[in-house]
């Protein structure tokens, strides 16, 4: 066989799979067009971020995305209540892990396998929710002006170390849930013994107790409290407009898993499942990638310097009975 | 004169023909029944999916099975007692200065003549357009012992080791919730301040009182119901609030009953409505024992009434001297209020992002923010929102509360305890609790009003109701029957003696409450969150979402913009209201 005519076959080939796909997004968005012309969206994912990936879907589709954002669990009791009440407005839904599983337990989302979903790796495939898009990782964060990166922490352990008393700040595990599941899952990453002994070291220093992750962050940003158990994204986010801050490159670091699902009651089920293609698209990950996000795609990285290296460990969901025990627990351990 | 007091707005004790005929005959009962309906309606039907959620082992609007779990696990806890006493410290300190400072304020810019005062009246109130959240950030941002402004220059200056004032502390904490009460608090004294007759005043001078024992034991005896008013309201408000607790509590390890019901209720994953509900019965007690004791302080009505017909206005105080100093402490007390935060706001919202300022940053200024404001249109239709809400919903809530107070103060209709009762009602609940409450009634409402603007203008109504009643109460309680009565023997009915007399004697009340309930509405987002739809959503959510990103600039330059508004908005109110003494 001729280089040419192999050329000619891998074209052909090319553009019979382009053409299967885009014949299923034209017909979407067709169907989509005559539902109305829209998806509404309810999330947890930063509104410049989706913002940013409206106008590329807009661009390419025509079609128009209403967004409403506020945090995981007001996402949840908002979306739970409509459902209940028969009348859910959203036809998508992009939170992380832990109230994704509530909304599917409670049997709120239609199964809906997007082609797009093929590009993820299968590790990051929930046989009910579908691809994980993106990890938010948390980890230690630090104001390099006050503190130099060769006399900042090397390892959590080091955050015991009597000369950062009370320069750290972090969630309060008793009642930011990130957190707690945070602290409950350290021993996935430093074994049972060694993170018991961590966090009843942590909790003696005392650290600073803020109500969640931006707030510790902004105490880095500000200098208020130079260290922090936060979200490593905002080193990019904050960075970008000039704060001096970096991260300890920790290896493994724990974070959450974050997915996109189909109500299966969408009032714009075809609008839905036209965004949710283009959501979790190659295009869409890259701009998501671009705002400062970890997203589950081989290659794409945030501009942050060494995100490649970054390890990813899924932190522990626990159920209702589990929150309320270890937030008890860890009363006792930050509270006393 | 008599038979026809009793005649109109006293319940017949034993229901007749003739006596419901007599009782229907009457104007001022029909609007009684009127009014009473609407707010039976506003304050129950939320209410009552919050009530029977208290009761119930399933979230709110699943079936569910009796219980009272939720109450035992409440106020079974022996620490929850410890918390609402802490709370309670915490509510008295900051209610008891915010009146303290709104006495001095009003006092110093409406009964004297000292300079600027009509200045300071109108900034005093502008902390209350800007969201608690921002205010506390402003002042961490300011006293926080490691590198707070004041306490950064205070070390500079005099070589100190460490910052001498530390904001993470109950003083700290009483302190910046007072400051933030306070404009609600300066609203209703000063109303109540502009209905006083000089008469009594008069009086003791010419008995030879100087003026500090006038208004030591003639004016503010006098301002007792606007001060209990003001106290009162601000005292539930303190109790119930978290976002100062969250900011400043929470790094001093101080506990009150608010982080307790996050922490187990509204915090807790999934968010526990039913336990929140229950707290929120606890928290409705305590506001209806204070509703209770605000109306046996009140009840001997004649003996506040220093509005009648022979004077009208108070007369202002030559200061002499003095006036310098009063405008100073006035100025002092505004520099704390409004000075000192929003120089705090104006320097973030220039800031790429917040940091103590060195000679590096003065480079680094921009104006991204306010570009943000102007180039997007969720801002624009999220301000035209708002605007239309403050107005439109100011407006109605205090239609709503002036009829309310003229029934509960004026007449002596038996339900009348009820109808200022039922006020509180959805007052007491936290905010998203009642807001899930508002969702939950209206949701498959026979009028489609969710996913409207309307849904939101109710929350409002429902929620933010006692803020005008009790602005308008604390002067109507100032009027004297002998106005109304000379009106009723000139043989006016109900309707014309309530337009013509009660109105615009009523007006420093009215307006004070349309301004309290406008600033409020301009920016609140617990209640909006849950109920907005895209396109009608208001400020309070597009505010809560910037801040949830870590936007604060862009936080701090609507905030700024929406203050510049809100200041428009009041100015124009007080003129179109001919407020000021003519």
């Amino acid at each position: 066989m001729s280089d040419k005519f192999k050329y000619l076959l891998v074209c052909a080939v090319a553009f019979f799979f382009a053409s299967q796909a885009w014949g299923q997004d034209a017909k979407l968005v067709e169907a989509a067009k005559k539902e109305g012309g829209k998806a509404v969206v309810y999330g947890s994912l930063e509104s410049d971020t989706v913002g940013a990936i409206i106008k590329a879907f807009q661009k390419k589709t025509g079609l128009q995305v209403d967004y409403w954002r506020a945090s995981a669990t007001k996402v949840m009791d908002r979306a739970m209540s409509e459902y209940r009440a028969g009348k859910p407005l959203f036809d998508v839904m992009l939170t992380n892990a832990a109230p994704m599983h509530v909304m599917l337990n409670e049997g709120i989302f239609a199964k809906y396998n997007s082609p797009s979903a093929a590009d993820f790796p299968k590790d990051a495939i929930d046989p009910n929710l579908g691809p994980r898009y993106r990890n938010v990782i948390a980890g230690i964060v630090y104001n390099k002006s006050i503190i130099k990166p060769a006399d900042a922490p090397k390892s959590l352990e080091d955050l015991v170390n009597p000369k950062y008393k009370g320069k750290l700040v972090m969630p309060d595990p008793t009642q930011h849930t990130t957190t707690t599941q945070w602290v409950a899952s350290l021993d996935k990453i430093m074994g049972k013994e060694k993170a018991d002994k961590f966090v009843r070291d942590l909790a003696a220093t005392k650290p600073i107790l803020v109500e969640s992750l931006l707030p510790a962050a902004e105490r880095v940003t500000t200098g208020e409290t130079p260290i922090a158990i936060t979200y490593v994204k905002y080193v990019f986010i904050f960075g970008k407009k000039g704060a001096p801050m970096d991260y300890v490159r920790l290896g493994k670091m724990l974070g959450d898993g974050h997915y996109v699902a189909l109500n299966n009651k969408a009032p714009h089920s075809s609008g839905g499942k036209a965004f949710i293609d283009y959501f979790i698209d190659d295009e869409s990950m890259k701009i998501m990638a671009e705002m400062g996000e970890f997203v589950n795609r081989k290659g794409i990285y945030p501009p942050l310097p060494d995100a490649e290296k970054i390890q990813f460990v899924q932190m522990v969901n626990f159920d209702k009975k589990g929150f309320a025990a270890k937030k008890k627990e860890y009363s006792k351990l930050f509270l006393k | 004169m008599n038979h026809r007091t009793i005649a109109i707005g006293r319940l017949p004790a034993v229901w007749s023909l003739d006596r419901a005929a007599a009782f229907l005959s009457q104007p001022v009962n029909w609007v009684f029944m009127g009014v009473g309906g609407i707010i039976a309606f506003l304050s129950l039907y939320p209410s009552f999916f919050l009530l029977y959620g208290s009761f119930t082992d399933a979230p709110l609007g699943v079936p569910g099975h009796f219980t009272l779990n939720n109450y035992i696990q409440a106020y079974s806890d022996p620490e929850a007692y410890r918390l609402i006493l802490t709370s309670f410290i915490f509510g008295i300190g900051a209610s008891g200065l915010s009146v303290i400072l709104a006495l001095t304020l009003a006092w110093i810019t409406i009964r004297t003549n000292a300079p600027f005062r009509k200045l300071f009246e109108l900034t005093a109130i502008v902390p209350n357009i800007m969201p608690p959240i921002l205010i506390s950030i402003s002042w961490v941002l300011l006293l926080n012992p490691n590198n707070g402004l004041i306490n950064a220059i205070l070390m500079q200056w005099f070589g100190l080791e460490s910052g001498l004032f530390n904001i993470y502390s109950i003083p700290g904490l009483i302190f910046v919730e007072g400051l933030i009460l306070t404009p609600l608090s300066f609203l209703i004294i000063a109303a109540a301040m502009k209905s006083m007759d000089p008469a009594l005043e008069e009086s003791a001078k010419t008995l030879g009182s100087g003026e500090f024992g006038v208004a030591t034991r003639i004016t503010f005896p006098l301002m007792r119901p606007a001060i209990l008013a003001a106290g009162t309201l601000n005292f539930v408000r303190a109790v119930e609030s978290f976002d100062t607790p969250a900011i400043i509590a929470l790094p001093a390890r101080i506990e009150v009953f608010t982080t307790k019901i996050w922490r187990e209720a509204l915090g807790s994953f999934p968010t526990n409505h039913n336990l929140a509900a229950t707290y929120g019965v606890g928290i409705l007690v305590i506001a209806l024992v204070f509703v209770y004791l605000y109306r046996r302080f009140t009840s001997q009505v004649e003996s506040f009434s220093t509005v009648t017909g022979k004077g009208f206005r108070p007369h202002q105080i030559d200061l002499g001297g003095w006036r310098i100093l009063a405008s100073a402490v006035a100025f002092i007390l505004l520099a704390l209020m409004v000075i000192l935060p929003f120089m705090v706001l104006l320097l973030m919202s220039v800031l790429p992002y917040y940091h103590v300022p060195t000679w590096e940053t003065w480079k680094n200024l921009t104006l991204d923010n306010f570009r943000y404001i102007a180039d997007n249109d969720r801002v624009y239709r999220a301000f035209g929102n708002s605007l239309f809400l403050a107005v439109v919903g100011a407006s109605l809530c205090m239609l709503l509360a002036s009829l309310t107070s003229y029934i509960t103060v004026r007449t002596k209709i038996a339900a009348r305890g009820l109808l200022e009762g039922l006020v509180f009602i959805p007052w007491a609940f936290p905010g998203t609790a009642l807001a899930l409450g508002l969702l939950w009634a209206y949701v498959d409402f026979p009028i489609p009003v969710y996913a409207t603007i309307w849904i939101i203008m109710i929350a409002y109504v429902t929620r933010f109701l006692p803020y005008g009643l009790r602005a308008v109460s604390s002067t109507i309680i100032q009027i004297h029957r002998e106005l109304e009565e000379a009106s009723i023997v000139c043989g006016a009915g109900f309707l014309a003696t309530f337009r013509r007399i009660l109105i615009p004697m009523m007006r420093p009340g009215v307006v004070a409450g349309w301004i309290i309930l406008a600033t409020i509405f301009m920016r609140e987002f617990s209640a909006s969150l849950f109920l907005y739809s895209p396109g009608s959503e208001p400020l309070g959510p597009l505010l809560y979402f910037l801040y949830l990103d870590g936007m604060r600039g862009r936080v701090a330059a609507i905030g700024l913009v929406i203050s510049l508004i809100s200041i428009i908005l009041i100015a124009i109110a007080q003129r179109l209201s001919r407020w000021e003494t003519k």
